[in-house]
């Protein structure tokens, strides 16, 4: 019977489980931590009440979320406004398929799986949009308009960045350029390329919506932005959708830049957990440390410094490849 | 649309009689009167083109209490809490404009000792109110960490008022002829304690805050008024001292004992939305420098004067004008009395009030996101807008 | 100062104060039509707009505007005596554009008609309000001559009778 079912549905299946409960754990582990350390750079205690040092604080608030009554405003396009958050999150869970966790945790091995997150990734951006107009509110409609200028203008230094390492090694499987890299720090791509490793370290702030380039929801102008209209786990999902994509720039970060689940002493999953969890922990120290910089100065930022050293790092790199 | 289905009409009064003559191709979006940036229950109408704001009309009014009509029934002393709750964040600088406008008119000397109580307790506050602004400001920025140790500060400092004045936000703890309870030794050694922590936390604030490159460039150049705007508008404060004028009520007007201590005005000439920054930052520490000196000659006596007036003091006939500077600006009362038991008339002359009528034209063709700095940088108070 | 300023201006009564008394030191009557001329000579002297208020007197509605100079202290007003039964004057805001939050606020507290104001809706009462809670009943109305200080006089309109004593009691003239 089992011998059907082809192996790498199996492996497809059981590993899409896994990911879906490793966002979800994630999530909330990432809420905490983030209000935690919020709390802490704030010199106030954080989430403190509910359970010891507030550890089921997350638990709670999404039980708060799923229990409140969703509501659709006047006006508004009610399909497509109950689809943008379910847009928003599903991709998300695909983008974990060619993460490569360990030497062989990865969902599937992908010959194309940074073009496959690139890809999927891009969706975020149409549900964004979709949240925005058919919410039937000014403050929605201004933020996705942010937000489609945002993401299209930073996916493009991020995609440069990537393409480096991509020519680099001639592939574009996440796993092959992990193991191309040594053990070391200095064996790390982040040394050969380290203008690629910031400007993809910025993109990916923009990409993900994080302060300093949290325009599309930026509160004290926007109110909430795209999803100033979303009650309950519509804006869960969102939330989830955020967070998820944090993850998913930080691991995409930590396999191209910096050795992956690679390490000193023995290889493995930890290590690459631990580079995901730095770089979520500096996303989170940034957003609590700077102001919001203005629509205009953002994209200025893009198209005037980060695109033309993109495209120069990229020349550099395949004339370099060329001549070595 | 289902508005109308649903027996809606779009828009209120207000925003109707803005939508006149509006282009066709531009969004009309009201921030407010509940909206994060606005602090409170400020309504601002603005035309939007793209992100540029091609219009702006503040529409204020909903915190009215008609604290002048109140005056007419009631005797000074009862009128005198209300002065706390016009401007939460300065109440003893409008504490000071109504006594201040009082002793005027019946000619009262006020006890040296109370001058100088007097002199700390109003600079102290203007630090908390500064301290109150500087973090919702940043936060208007979109840095969410500064207000927690604004308020941290803050906290600090209004222990030690509260020492003073027995109250942490609406004090009014001034009388027509001194002050109400004296301050004691706990007090002075409190207050001599927080300087230097003041004047150490004040240069980190520079460093994390001031310096900081995405602030300079949110700030800078943002919202420029010259000195003929204020002029028209009425702008003062720090509003005006950002576009370099000189102009501060306890210097130009010789107000109470401010003379006799080595204090600067804080001006700066840019007249962006940093100078104003700049001027409030600056001012914190001339409050600080005030502060230490009056406290190194505090002289001994009384905090009320002899035959002090009494509850049921009737104000003598006349009319007098005290202005002083608050924290966000001229603070006046105009007096009007006829000799009777309650004021004839009393005008509160609020500087927010004149320092958001100038947003609309401030705010004019700059981007929402500047617009909103400028808002920010004017430090609103909406009860003392509305009164 | 103000007395070189506003020579060229038939004003009604201009009176010198005393700051330390009554925080005002010039004090200046015009008729409603000289009040845009005056206006104006202010602003091009550098004064700035400091508030505008009414006082509802027996003799009708005093509109006061306050103006001060940044420079040095001088605060003046400008009173014009409208009559309560056409309350209505000539706005400022074309000068001054501050003037018009004072104006409108003034219209909704006394009801005074601000002609020429570019925005005239009310400000901080609700639009729907009828009423105007400063004005005062008849009975309750007191006359200028025992509220207003005199000062001293330096020029005064022939015919100019609101501040001089009916009795004997006079003003509160202590500057002078």
């Amino acid at each position: 019977m089992l011998s059907i079912i082809p192996p790498e549905l199996i492996r497809i299946v059981v590993g899409m489980v896994a990911v879906m409960a490793f966002v979800a754990i994630n999530v909330l582990v990432l809420v905490y931590a983030e209000r935690k350390g919020a709390g802490h750079i704030q010199r106030r205690p954080g989430p403190y009440e509910v359970g010891p040092h507030g550890i089921l604080q997350p638990l709670a608030d999404a039980g708060k979320l799923m229990g409140k009554q969703l509501l659709t405003p006047i006006g508004a396009d009610p399909i497509l406004y109950w689809l943008a958050p379910i847009l928003s999150f599903l991709p998300v869970l695909l983008l974990f398929v060619p993460m490569p966790f360990g030497p062989v945790l990865t969902v599937q091995e992908v010959n194309l799986g940074l073009l496959l997150i690139l890809a999927f990734a891009g969706i975020n951006v149409l549900a964004t949009l979709l949240a925005g107009w058919s919410s039937n509110n000014k403050f929605g409609l201004l933020g996705a308009a942010r937000a489609v200028s945002q993401s299209v203008a930073y996916e493009i230094p991020l995609l440069l960045c990537v393409l480096c390492i991509a020519f680099q090694y001639g592939s574009l499987n996440l796993s092959t350029i992990v193991e191309a890299q040594g053990s070391w720090p200095w064996q790390w791509n982040f040394v050969c390329q380290p203008l690629a490793f910031l400007i993809f370290l910025v993109s990916s702030f923009a990409e993900t919506n994080r302060a300093p380039f949290d325009l599309p929801e930026a509160e004290s102008e926007l109110t909430a932005g795209f999803h100033t209209e979303y009650s309950g786990m519509g804006f869960g999902l969102f939330f989830m959708a955020e967070y998820a994509n944090m993850v998913v720039v930080s691991g995409v970060c930590a396999a191209l830049f910096l050795g992956g689940w690679k390490g000193p002493g023995i290889d493995g999953v930890w290590w690459f957990l631990i580079k995901v969890y730095a770089l979520l922990g500096l996303i989170i120290w940034v957003r609590w440390t700077y102001p919001r910089v203005r629509f205009d100065q953002l994209l200025n930022l893009n198209w005037k410094w980060l695109l033309p050293l993109a495209t120069l790092n990229l020349l550099a790199t395949v004339f370099l490849m060329k001549v070595f | 649309m289902r508005y109308e289905e649903m027996g809606l009409t779009e828009g209120d009064f207000y925003s109707r009689n803005f939508q006149k003559g509006a282009r066709e191709d531009t969004l009309i979006l009201n921030l407010g009167p509940q909206h994060p940036a606005t602090h409170g229950v400020l309504r601002v109408i603005v035309e939007l083109d793209g992100e540029y704001v091609i219009r702006a009309e503040p529409v204020i009014g909903y915190l009215h209490r008609m604290h002048e009509k109140m005056a007419e029934g009631r005797s000074l002393y009862q009128y005198l809490p209300n002065m706390g709750r016009v401007d939460y964040g300065h109440a003893l600088g409008w504490n000071w404009a109504l006594v201040g406008a009082v002793e005027r008119l019946a000619g009262f000397e006020v006890p040296e000792r109370a001058e100088y109580i007097r002199v700390i307790t109003t600079e102290l506050n203007r630090i908390t109110s500064h301290l109150l602004w500087w973090g919702a400001f940043t936060l208007d920025l979109g840095a969410i960490t500064p207000i927690m140790y604004a308020f941290d500060d803050r906290e600090r400092l209004l222990d030690i008022l509260q020492m003073a004045t027995g109250s942490r936000l609406t004090h009014s703890s001034f009388r027509v002829g001194g002050v109400c309870t004296d301050i004691n030794d706990k007090f002075v050694a409190a207050c001599k304690e927080a300087i230097p922590h003041m004047r150490a936390r004040l240069p980190m604030y520079r460093d994390l805050v001031t310096g900081n490159t995405i602030l300079r460039n949110r700030l800078e150049g943002v919202g420029v008024f010259d000195a003929d705007l204020c002029r028209r508008y009425g702008g003062s404060g720090p509003v005006a001292r950002g576009s370099g004028i000189d102009y501060d009520v306890r210097k130009t007007e010789n107000l109470s004992i401010y003379s006799r201590f080595d204090w600067k005005v804080a001006v700066q000439q840019a007249g962006d939305s940093m100078a104003r920054y700049l001027v409030r930052m600056d001012e914190m520490e001339q409050s600080l420098n005030i502060i230490e000196q009056a406290l190194a000659s505090l002289p001994e006596g009384k905090v009320m004067m002899a035959k002090a007036p009494k509850v049921t003091w009737a104000v003598p006939k006349g009319e007098s004008y005290f202005a002083f500077e608050a924290a966000r600006g001229k603070a006046g009362v105009h007096l009007v009395s006829n000799g009777g038991k309650f004021p004839y008339k009393i005008k509160l002359r609020s500087p927010c009030f004149s320092n958001l009528s100038l947003f609309a034209e401030a705010a004019r063709g700059t981007l929402l996101a500047d617009a909103l700095a400028i808002l920010g940088s004017l430090d609103l108070v909406i009860p003392e807008i509305d009164r | 100062m103000i007395d070189t300023l506003f020579s060229p201006l038939p004003v009604q009564c201009l009176a010198k104060c005393d700051p330390a008394r009554t925080g005002l030191a010039w004090s200046v009557f015009l008729s409603s039509a000289d009040l845009l001329p005056a206006v104006r000579l202010l602003y091009q002297a550098e004064y700035a707009l400091e508030d505008i208020t009414a006082i509802d007197a027996r003799e009708g509605y005093l509109l006061v505007y306050h103006f001060d100079h940044m420079d040095r202290q001088g605060r003046l007003a400008l009173r014009v005596l409208i009559p309560h039964e056409t309350p209505e004057i000539a706005s400022i805001a074309s000068v001054f554009q501050g003037a018009e939050w004072h104006e409108r606020e003034t219209t909704d507290f006394y009801g005074i008609v601000f002609n020429g104001n570019p925005n005239p809706i009310p400000l901080l009462l609700a639009p729907e309000m009828k009423f105007h809670p400063l004005r005062k009943e008849d009975g309750a109305r007191v006359s200028l001559i025992d509220m207003l200080p005199v000062g001293e006089v330096l020029r005064s309109a022939p015919g100019f009778d609101l501040l001089t004593p009916k009795a004997a009691e006079g003003g509160g003239a202590t500057g002078a």
